[in-house]
């Protein structure tokens, strides 16, 4: 099958999720009117938020994979997930709230600590040991570690109703979100994902070294200062609205190599459509679960990506 | 056509290269030789501008180099270098497509004159054969013939190798010299090549670079490089000399005795 037949079929296959996906498990009790009120009030703004928010963790995840060379290397594991967390739950229990053009004072802090986990990650591999894989992912570990012992700190200081707010929301949850949160959320994701396609064919060129894409003409430190701007700008929106979930950005971009390639080109679309139908999926898998009581998305997410985590890395490990 | 001046280049207080004056004209096959560590690469990293000189001035065409753009700069000079490549899932084709980068932006269609390129340089390093097969499915020999045909693909008047054939067979080996030849002779494309194989750089290239602890040991034409006490000073080992058997020239032999 060629690339554009496959990407046809990854369309079809995503708008069928999309529609699908708000009628799955729909209670035929209740009048007609209740059953509206449910359908487009709860779940549709639910499944494209759900789709929004997992095309842009996708995109993230696909960049950092590309730059760092590494399958392994995303937002959630290089600790970039825990920094926009610990400035979410910091402007939180600070109580700071504020709106700069319709920013919420959780998105600028939650995007600060993704820039800062970042900057962090990025400075350390580079200026001290270089990018060897192992030396990326360890960074990113301890980075992960110390924003989270952050974050329980926060938490300990909290009331008992805050504190269980804050380990809900960790766990990453679409419980609550409506047409506000899609708002907020759509011009991040619709940002990055131009600037991304924008700097597709600087992303191939980054693939095969930074050495090569610099001598082929790429600027190679405003591309990444770039992309690392926006990727933080994404991650901290995303995980402002509705908490770090994991692993989308692992699986999903890694999954579309396999079937896609390499080439950025189709690579990105094919990215953004499975991201965001991988998170619808979950999302209802999670309304099902336990119904009628609700999972967390991360919780799904998470239990998918954990094993995955593992097969890539014995596949990495035996390739170097 | 690269004029450098005094050039150093310093990683924090570690000195790589000291005061190296060099000019290179249009047309110039130079062999950059040393032992390891005499900062060769470093050298030939500084002239692409993947690292920063420290002191000194180095000119492109009567200008400087730092005052290229990145794709102006690609426009002029190729890299091929040591490793790389091998590991991509990109086909040949493709990779050596992405080459014509610098003639583009991102709206702007591609031409008959960048099929032209990649064409050529496909042809011209034999590299048809596995135009459609990926890169990390390639051997050594191979991946090596694509990398310079990526290289060539950027269609430059300069061409920069490091140690091309370094992890090839002696018939790859003289394969990629050939091929180096060619492109210097018929496309008068200037080339500047680090190399250990120095029988290779006396018989090919046109001028020799001896680097011995970043400082320049000697520079000068080619057919006077092999040099007893040179080759001495330089490997701290002993050579002897043959004469070919079907050819006027020497061949230097490390002395194992």
């Amino acid at each position: 099958m060629s690339i554009k037949l496959k990407l046809i079929a990854l369309s079809l296959f995503t708008v069928l999720v999309v529609i699908i996906s708000p009628w799955v498990d729909f209670a035929a009790a209740g009048s007609t009117e209740i059953q509206q009120m449910i359908i487009h009030e709860l779940r549709i703004p639910r499944v494209l938020f759900a789709f929004t928010a997992g095309c842009g963790l996708a995109l993230c995840g696909m960049v950092f994979q590309a730059m760092f060379r590494n399958p392994l290397a995303t937002p959630f594991t290089l600790g970039v997930a825990s920094g926009a967390s610990l400035g979410a739950a910091i402007s939180v229990y600070a109580g700071i709230s504020f709106t700069i053009f319709g920013l919420s004072a959780t998105s600028l802090s939650a995007f600060a600590g993704a820039l800062i986990a970042i900057s962090f990650v990025y400075s350390i591999s580079r200026f001290r040991f270089g990018f060897s894989g192992e030396t990326l992912l360890l960074t990113g570990v301890a980075i992960s570690f110390f924003f989270s012992s952050l974050i329980l700190f926060i938490q300990y200081l909290s009331n008992v109703a805050d504190s269980f707010q804050i380990i809900r929301w960790l766990m990453g949850s679409l419980t609550v979100v409506g047409y506000q949160e899609l708002k907020q959320l759509l011009p991040f994701v619709t940002l990055t994902a131009v600037v991304i396609i924008y700097l597709s064919r600087e992303l191939n060129l980054l693939m095969a070294g930074d050495e090569i894409a610099t001598s082929r003409g790429v600027s190679v430190k405003y591309v990444r200062y770039a992309l690392f701007f926006v990727t933080s700008l994404c991650v901290g929106a995303i995980v402002a609205l509705c908490g770090p979930i994991g692993f989308v950005g692992m699986m999903v971009p890694h999954i579309c190599r396999l079937i896609i390639g390499e080439d950025h080109r189709y690579l990105i679309p094919a990215t953004m459509l499975f991201g965001g139908s991988f998170l619808v999926i979950c999302d209802t898998l999670a309304r099902l679960v336990i119904a009628p009581a609700e999972l967390p998305v991360g919780v799904i997410t998470t239990l998918l990506g954990g094993p995955f985590f593992l097969w890539l890395l014995m596949r990495y490990k035996s390739q170097h | 056509m690269i004029s450098c001046s005094n050039i150093s280049v310093k990683i924090g207080d570690k000195t790589l290269i000291e005061d190296i004056n060099c000019d290179i004209a249009r047309g110039d096959y130079l062999c950059i030789v040393g032992p390891n560590g005499s900062g060769k690469s470093t050298f030939l990293k500084t002239l692409l501008a993947l690292l920063p000189a420290s002191g000194g001035k180095i000119s492109v065409d009567g200008e400087t180099l730092s005052h290229y753009s990145h794709k102006k700069l690609a426009q002029l000079i190729s890299y091929v270098p040591q490793t790389g490549g091998s590991h991509l899932s990109f086909n040949v084709e493709e990779f050596v497509r992405m080459a014509r980068y610098s003639y583009h932006h991102v709206f702007s269609e591609w031409q008959s004159q960048d099929q032209d390129a990649i064409e050529n340089a496909l042809t011209i390093t034999d590299s048809h054969p596995f135009r459609l097969r990926k890169m990390s499915t390639l051997s050594g020999g191979e991946c090596q013939r694509v990398m310079i045909a990526a290289a060539l693909a950027q269609d430059t008047p300069v061409l920069m190798l490091d140690e091309p054939t370094a992890f090839l067979d002696p018939h790859h080996q003289v394969a990629v010299h050939q091929l180096i030849r060619k492109l210097n002779q018929q496309l008068q494309k200037t080339i500047i090549e680090v190399t250990h194989d120095i029988n290779h750089a006396a018989q090919h290239s046109k001028h020799v670079l001896a680097l011995l602890e970043g400082k320049c040991l000697w520079h000068g034409p080619a057919e006077q490089f092999l040099d007893a006490e040179r080759l001495h000073l330089l490997y701290q080992q002993a050579f002897v000399f043959a004469k070919h058997p079907h050819q006027e020239r020497l061949i230097a032999v490390a002395d194992e005795s």
